[in-house]
């Protein structure tokens, strides 16, 4: 029994092994404003108003943050990187406003703010309503198709997040710096994709050995926010 | 009244009353224009406001029929229509949708209310923010006005439809503040004051003034007794009688006191300028009409201090009134002359009869008043006695024993020797001549020669023993005339003396009675007269060497003669 098992992980240890893919994401502002009017005002009225609440102060760390990095074309990994996740509804605000999942990972939404909530979604991979509730309640919804889904609230129409489903668990936000690292991925080709909400999608194609890490680095186009007047704190 | 002044006066009074007149009416009708003006500008400065008030309204409704269909409310409409068990949250929701929906459009007060009507939520935004408020104290109405803790907040309405039905109202409101026109402005209700942006003026009396005011009509109202003006701004609410008016109200009075105290100022200072104008005229043009007057009436009084008439000399400038007016008075002048020298003549011919009078009482003494006073006369010439002396001397010398009248005629025609008492009776008649004349008017010239013509150089003389200068000149001339003619006049009890028996008496008492330059004035004269009268009559050397033989000429005088009658002859032949 003992055996069987350590002989089991030593195994699937052995089949994981396998080199990191390290990448950095930068933000860099060579567009102007002009070429980007448009992805430029759903920014705004998306994400650009949380920059000034931003506990670092520091936008475009904030910005490269909220990138959702994932691997295609590797090998799924199954049950084996489901996970639990979940997104506050706190202050009027989903919290967090980017969640990168596994397909198949199951999100639940709790309400902690004194007023009812509602949350829904419109988007293709997943279409769900999980109708009002009001505080101390949680509803949770499992995303088994990979794509972006964008999450509203009925009643309260600046409410959004969005939730990436990966098609494998090689998927995660890069961090402040721009930095991510997937670790042991298996030798192959694979394309990297980075996501933004309002730049869009990039892909990298990387074809990673079994003796060398891979390196990848995004740059993603950034125009300067017209800073709007945050909202007032009620 | 002096007669510049009266010319002053009467130049200066109605210029300044018309002057002032003139600025009191230019001023008024200024201020008037401003004030026109001021409140034309104020009327299309209200009418573009009452126009954007409008069309604000206007925005408003347009802008409230959008929120109307703001999905979200709807929503927690819904939410709160259904839900039973949490029913709080889902009013807090609400309250919290409709706090967002307040703040981010600038409202001040935002509700919904069931299809019914019935208050379902509302929150009013205080300093720190919206919170709920108690619907059932508050009552708010769908449209016009409420107050809140001394708020008054301006609301409107919109229905809200769900699938064509009216499910509910949202009603959203902000702070009503009259300032915010630009213009005072009064806000009334059913003639009653709500709200008024001047601090200064009761409801009560706004309200009075106002209720005559039609609710769309411009109004002019005297309130304080300052006048105002007042235009519709707008009628909020259901109209009719129920309506809100909002006017403005605007002191066109205190609006135009600046320019008012600027031209006021303007004006008195102008006036004043004016003033002092034609002050100065005034009294240039009465100087120079009254100065030729004034020099009349100063040339008038001299010749009532003097007593002289004199003349104005004749002037061919100056003002033709002016120039008759001394005319006239030269005339007059002239005719005063004449009538007084007429009197004086008659005067002195009365005088001449008195002297005679008294002459004749004595024949002895008959014209010894006219030579005494034809002596005086000579020598007082001689002398050079002023002019205007002569008469006073001449007149004075007739009268000079006018005081013997008041002497009996037995003492003055005593032949003998006179006693003591007698004497002294005749020592009286000086005085008594002066007592005699002092009444009479105009005789005053002659009292010094009546009463001091026996005065003595040296004091022994009557009436008062006048010492030398004290005795006036006239006295002293008359005094020799008398004495010479006494000598050299025969009396019943002796003959006269020769003219140089005489002057040699005289020049005897030189120095103690009689005045020695008089004295020698008179020998001189007397040498002068016997000349004269023996050229005129001496037709020869011969007739003057018989006169230089019986002493009635001196030696040198007589040298002098001949040479004048060798002449004579030698220009004769």
């Amino acid at each position: 029994m003992w055996i069987k098992l350590v002989t089991t992980l030593l195994l699937g240890a052995a089949l994981l092994s396998g080199s990191d893919i390290r990448g950095s994401i930068t933000i860099e502002r060579k567009l102007t404003r002009h070429n980007v009017t448009a992805s430029a005002g759903i920014y705004q009225r998306g994400t650009a108003v949380e920059l000034g609440v931003d506990a670092e102060g520091d936008p475009l760390a904030f910005e490269r943050s909220h990138v959702a990095v994932y691997l295609e074309g590797g090998p799924s990994s199954g049950a084996a990187g489901v996970v639990r996740a979940s997104i506050e509804q706190r202050d009027r605000r989903f919290v967090p406003d980017l969640l990168v999942i596994p397909a198949g990972s199951t999100v639940s939404f709790p309400n902690v703010d004194p007023i009812f909530h509602n949350v829904f979604s419109l988007s293709k991979p997943r279409n769900f309503d999980l109708g009002n509730y009001p505080k101390g309640q949680t509803r949770m919804i499992t995303f088994l198709a990979p794509g972006t889904v964008a999450v509203y609230c009925h009643l309260h129409s600046n409410m959004a997040a969005t939730i990436v489903v990966a098609p494998n668990r090689w998927a995660a936000r890069a961090d402040r710096n721009g930095a991510f690292t997937f670790k042991d991925v298996p030798a192959g080709t694979y394309t990297v994709v980075a996501w933004h909400k309002t730049a869009g999608t990039f892909r990298k194609t990387v074809t990673i050995s079994d003796q060398s890490d891979a390196e990848v680095g995004f740059t993603l186009p950034y125009v300067e926010p017209t800073y709007m007047k945050p909202l007032a704190h009620r | 009244m002096r007669f510049a002044t009266r010319t002053f006066l009467s130049s200066f009074v109605p210029f300044a009353v018309l002057i002032a007149l003139g600025f009191w009416a230019v001023r008024a009708s200024v201020i008037e224009t401003v004030r026109d003006g001021l409140r034309a500008s104020a009327r299309d400065n209200q009418v573009a406001l009452t126009r954007e008030h409008a069309r604000n309204e206007a925005r408003n409704q347009k802008l409230l029929q959008g929120i109307a269909e703001y999905p979200t409310l709807k929503a927690g409409l819904q939410l709160l229509a259904t839900e039973r068990s949490a029913s709080d949250q889902a009013r807090n929701t609400v309250q919290d949708q409709l706090s967002e929906i307040g703040d981010s459009l600038s409202f001040d007060f935002v509700m919904v209310s069931g299809a019914q009507g019935e208050p379902l939520a509302a929150v009013l935004r205080y300093a720190g923010g919206f919170a709920p408020v108690n619907l059932i104290r508050l009552n708010p109405p769908v449209q016009g006005f409420f107050s809140a803790d001394d708020r008054l907040y301006e609301v409107a309405s919109v229905p809200i439809h769900e699938a064509g039905v009216q499910v509910a109202t949202l009603t959203v409101g902000g702070r009503f503040d009259v300032s915010r026109f630009g213009v005072p402005a009064v806000l009334l209700h059913k003639g009653a004051v709500i709200a008024a942006q001047m601090r200064d003026l009761a409801p009560a009396q706004i309200e009075k003034e106002l209720a005559a005011c039609a609710p769309a009509a411009d109004c002019e109202p005297r309130i304080q007794d300052q006048a105002y003006l007042s235009l519709p701004l707008g009628l909020i609410g259901a109209g009719g009688d129920d309506s809100y008016v909002l006017r403005s109200l605007q002191n066109v009075d205190a609006a135009s006191a600046p320019l008012q105290a600027v031209l006021r100022k303007l004006f008195l200072v102008a006036g004043l300028m004016a003033l002092g104008a034609t002050l100065g005229i005034s009294a240039l043009s009465s100087h120079s009409i009254a100065r030729p007057l004034a020099d009349v009436a100063a040339h008038l009084r001299r010749s009532g201090v003097t007593g002289e008439l004199a003349e104005f000399p004749e002037s061919r400038g100056g003002a033709q009134e002016i120039r008759d007016l001394t005319q006239g008075f030269n005339h007059a002048a002239k005719a005063v002359r004449e009538s007084r020298e007429r009197l004086t003549r008659a005067y002195v011919q009365f005088v001449g009869s008195l002297a005679q009078a008294l002459d004749a009482r004595d024949a002895y003494t008959a014209g010894h008043s006219r030579r005494v006073s034809e002596y005086s006369c000579a020598i007082a010439k001689a002398m050079n006695v002023p002019e205007q002396d002569l008469e006073t001397i001449r007149v004075g010398a007739l009268l000079h024993d006018l005081g013997k009248i008041g002497i009996s005629d037995l003492v003055l025609q005593k032949p003998g020797r006179l006693t003591p008492e007698e004497n002294e009776l005749i020592r009286q008649h000086p005085v008594i001549g002066r007592r005699i004349l002092e009444n009479v008017q105009g005789l005053e010239a002659y009292l010094g020669i009546v009463e001091l013509h026996h005065e003595n150089l040296d004091g022994s003389g009557y009436p008062h023993g006048l010492k030398g200068e004290e005795t006036p000149l006239h006295a002293r001339i008359v005094k020799v005339a008398d004495a010479y003619d006494a000598m050299t006049s025969d009396r019943p009890y002796r003959r006269g003396k020769s003219h140089a028996e005489a002057l040699t008496v005289l020049k005897s008492v030189c120095g103690s009675e009689m005045d020695p330059s008089v004295v020698e004035a008179f020998a001189l004269l007397g040498d002068q007269r016997k000349q004269q009268t023996l050229l005129a009559g001496t037709q020869s050397l011969h007739s003057l060497a018989q006169a230089i033989h019986s002493d009635d000429i001196s030696v040198p005088a007589a040298l002098e003669m001949t040479e004048q009658i060798v002449v004579r002859e030698r220009e004769a032949s």
